[in-house]
């Protein structure tokens, strides 16, 4: 059993961010970049899991992204991943996540896979796309928001869990399959220094943007995509009331008048 | 070659993995460690878990095997966290140095091995009561019996030693003979004769254990002696020339915590209209706290890489450590005074910096022999 995880060299939550000047993203200069966002960790942990518990052969981590986005792979190769593949995008190209998937499906066609794990979405554009359109691309089923999964190799099947409205849900279906990640079994476990050396002596396959571009033509279908028209930042908040006060006894009775009459919460 | 300041990839993924364990598991219980003295040695073990902890040990005998820039790189950023628990993390670095420089393969394969496989704690025994910056008058007395050494004496203000399972012990086989007469040995904890005395109450750096360690006729085989019998002040000034730069280090990343609080505090506290990082004064200040680090991260970086590179840094490991250590004392103690009021108080982080900043020129070699140190190899050039 072959496992694939897909992740996404995102911006780090703390970084202060500001639009680019062409106004279709953020201004990458200066920004602290992530290795992973939450999901796509919670899906290297749960494709390293497969292969410790449940004997899948390999692990290889698949990123489309700048020259940058290679920490991500490393980070995922320290964690445990044994191979990577990198599908080398110019620095200045803002990929739509269709297109993003059809990269990822053209370079995984030609990689051993039965099992492809995803984010359930990247923390910076919160798209959620690349996960089902790997499925439809790649012309095998696709579980979303996928909660645990445990694989059983002889007949080809996943017992999964997930969250839906109101209740949970444990379902199964066949695999090789896409699967898409809310959250994992255990927590994400970070690389510890060994590891972190050990990663820099794993395989790591560059596949530049023109080559990824012809291995895709092959496949199905190539809608349009839509397009980022503006981006901008959230603007600043306004309406904060600073309350005056000489007692804290003072301070929270005003709290209290405000939050009843004012904000209707109480 | 040209000099370079970039960090390579590897030593960012260091870098990121010592920060991301100092912010996540260091720094939320750095406040309670500190005020009720406690010794976190779930943290300790977690940063040994993480291969954070032997890092100057060759990775054949299960240490982490790093150089020195790259222990230095990792100092600064878990002590911008928490300056005593890095003091602790740190102090088998100290303690393991004199195997790793003088010890036999048959010494590094039989003690140092089994002692990385698993989480322990090592210390380092030199200072004595009545004195540490004479090393050579050190009066802790070894004699030779038979096939083994009997060790007797007291070594005080030792690091980790409530918890450590192993020693290493400079004493004399002749205090006539001054430094010709130290010599440095293994001494494992379970050793009879072997005790620990009182746990110090200290100022800063509390979260770090620190206690007497008395020897009352503990014998220790001749298989444990370090390197041969009179070499043991070389092995210890050796060790030291080789574990001081890191001290700078740590002593960046109190300051650069310090100045960082500082920094966001006078964006945002307002006086006279303005935030008073808008004020000459506030902003002369931290103009010369970012100047001083600088320059500490700079002495330190530059003497852990001519090490790394073979060369002696006598020199530059005392100019790195002792810079660095009085640069934190006065960032530390311009950020007390950017918070005014609130940075006296211990709600505010900002007061334990100076107090764990204190010891960064005390411990590892006073600055007043780092003084002397680089005096002297000034000197020489000129003599």
């Amino acid at each position: 059993m072959d496992v694939i995880v897909c992740v996404k060299h995102v911006p780090d939550a703390e970084t202060r961010l500001r639009a680019a000047s062409n106004g279709k993203w953020i201004d990458p200069d200066g920004v602290k970049f992530t290795v992973n966002n939450t999901y796509d960790e919670a899906a290297a942990e749960e494709a390293l899991r497969l292969k410790e518990k449940c004997g899948a052969k390999s692990v290889r981590v698949v990123t489309v992204g700048p020259p940058r986005a290679e920490e991500a792979l490393r980070y995922v190769l320290s964690m445990g991943a044994d191979e990577a593949t990198h599908i080398e995008t110019p620095a200045d190209a803002l990929l739509d996540p269709l297109t993003v998937a059809r990269l990822l499906a053209g370079v995984i066609k030609t990689l051993p896979h039965d099992i492809v794990m995803v984010g359930k979405q990247a923390a910076d554009d919160e798209a959620g796309v690349v996960g089902s359109a790997l499925g439809a691309l790649l012309g095998l089923p696709s579980y979303a928001f996928v909660t645990e999964l445990a694989p059983d190799a002889a007949t080809k099947t996943l017992k999964m869990h997930r969250y839906v409205e109101g209740g949970e849900e444990h379902f199964q279906g066949p695999f090789p399959a896409v699967i898409s990640l809310l959250k994992g079994a255990a927590d994400p476990r970070t690389p510890t220094l060994p590891n972190i050396l050990k990663a820099r002596k794993k395989p790591l396959t560059k596949v530049s943007l023109a080559d990824a571009q012809t291995r895709a033509q092959a496949l199905p279908g190539a809608p349009a995509s839509g397009a980022v028209r503006s981006f901008a930042l959230p603007p600043p908040k306004t309406g904060a009331k600073m309350i005056e006060y000489q007692t804290p006894d003072e301070a929270a009775e005003k709290l209290v008048k405000l939050l009843r009459e004012e904000a209707k919460v109480l | 070659m040209p000099i370079g300041f970039e960090l390579t990839a590897e030593q960012k993924e260091l870098q990121a993995l010592a920060a991301k364990f100092a912010k996540e598991e260091m720094a939320p219980r750095a406040a309670e460690c500190d005020k009720k003295g406690l010794f976190p040695e779930d943290i300790y073990r977690r940063a040994w878990e993480l291969g954070l902890m032997n890092l100057n040990v060759a990775t054949e005998y299960g240490g982490s095997g790093l150089a020195l820039l790259d222990q230095c790189i990792i100092a600064e950023e878990l002590a911008a966290a928490c300056g005593g628990m890095t003091t602790s993390i740190l102090a088998n670095c100290l303690a393991l140095q004199p195997i790793n420089l003088a010890g036999t393969p048959e010494q590094k394969e039989r003690i140092l091995k089994p002692f990385c496989a698993d989480y322990h704690l090592a210390s380092f025994g030199l200072t004595e009561p009545s004195g540490g910056s004479d090393a050579a008058a050190l009066k802790t007395r070894a004699e030779k019996k038979g096939d083994h050494y009997v060790l007797n004496g007291q070594k005080c203000f030792i690091t980790n030693a409530p918890q450590a399972s192993l020693f290493t012990v400079f004493a004399t086989l002749d205090p006539e003979k001054r430094d010709k007469g130290i010599t440095a040995f293994i001494v494992p904890r379970d050793s009879p004769g072997l005790s620990i005395g009182k746990e110090e109450d200290k100022m800063g750096q509390r979260a770090s254990s620190t206690a007497t360690v008395i020897f009352e006729d503990v014998k220790v085989p001749e298989q444990n002696l370090l390197g041969k019998e009179g070499e043991g002040f070389r092995v210890g000034m050796m060790t030291l020339d080789s574990t001081r730069t890191p001290i700078g280090a740590l002593a960046c990343g109190i300051a650069r915590a310090a100045l960082d609080h500082a920094a966001k505090y006078s964006l945002e506290r307002t006086s006279f209209g303005k935030p008073i990082a808008q004020h000459q004064a506030i902003a002369a200040k931290l103009a010369n706290m970012a100047i001083e680090l600088e320059a500490s991260r700079l002495l330190t970086w530059r003497s852990a890489w001519l090490v790394d590179h073979g060369h002696r840094a006598s020199l530059e490991s005392s100019i790195a450590k002792c810079f660095s250590s009085d640069a934190a004392m006065r960032i530390c103690d311009e950020a007390i005074q950017v918070f005014g009021g609130y940075g006296y108080m211990k709600d505010y982080p900002v007061e334990k910096y100076l107090r764990d900043a204190k010891l960064c020129q005390i411990y590892e070699g006073a600055n007043e022999i780092q003084r002397q140190v680089i005096a002297r190899e000034f000197l020489r050039r000129f003599a």
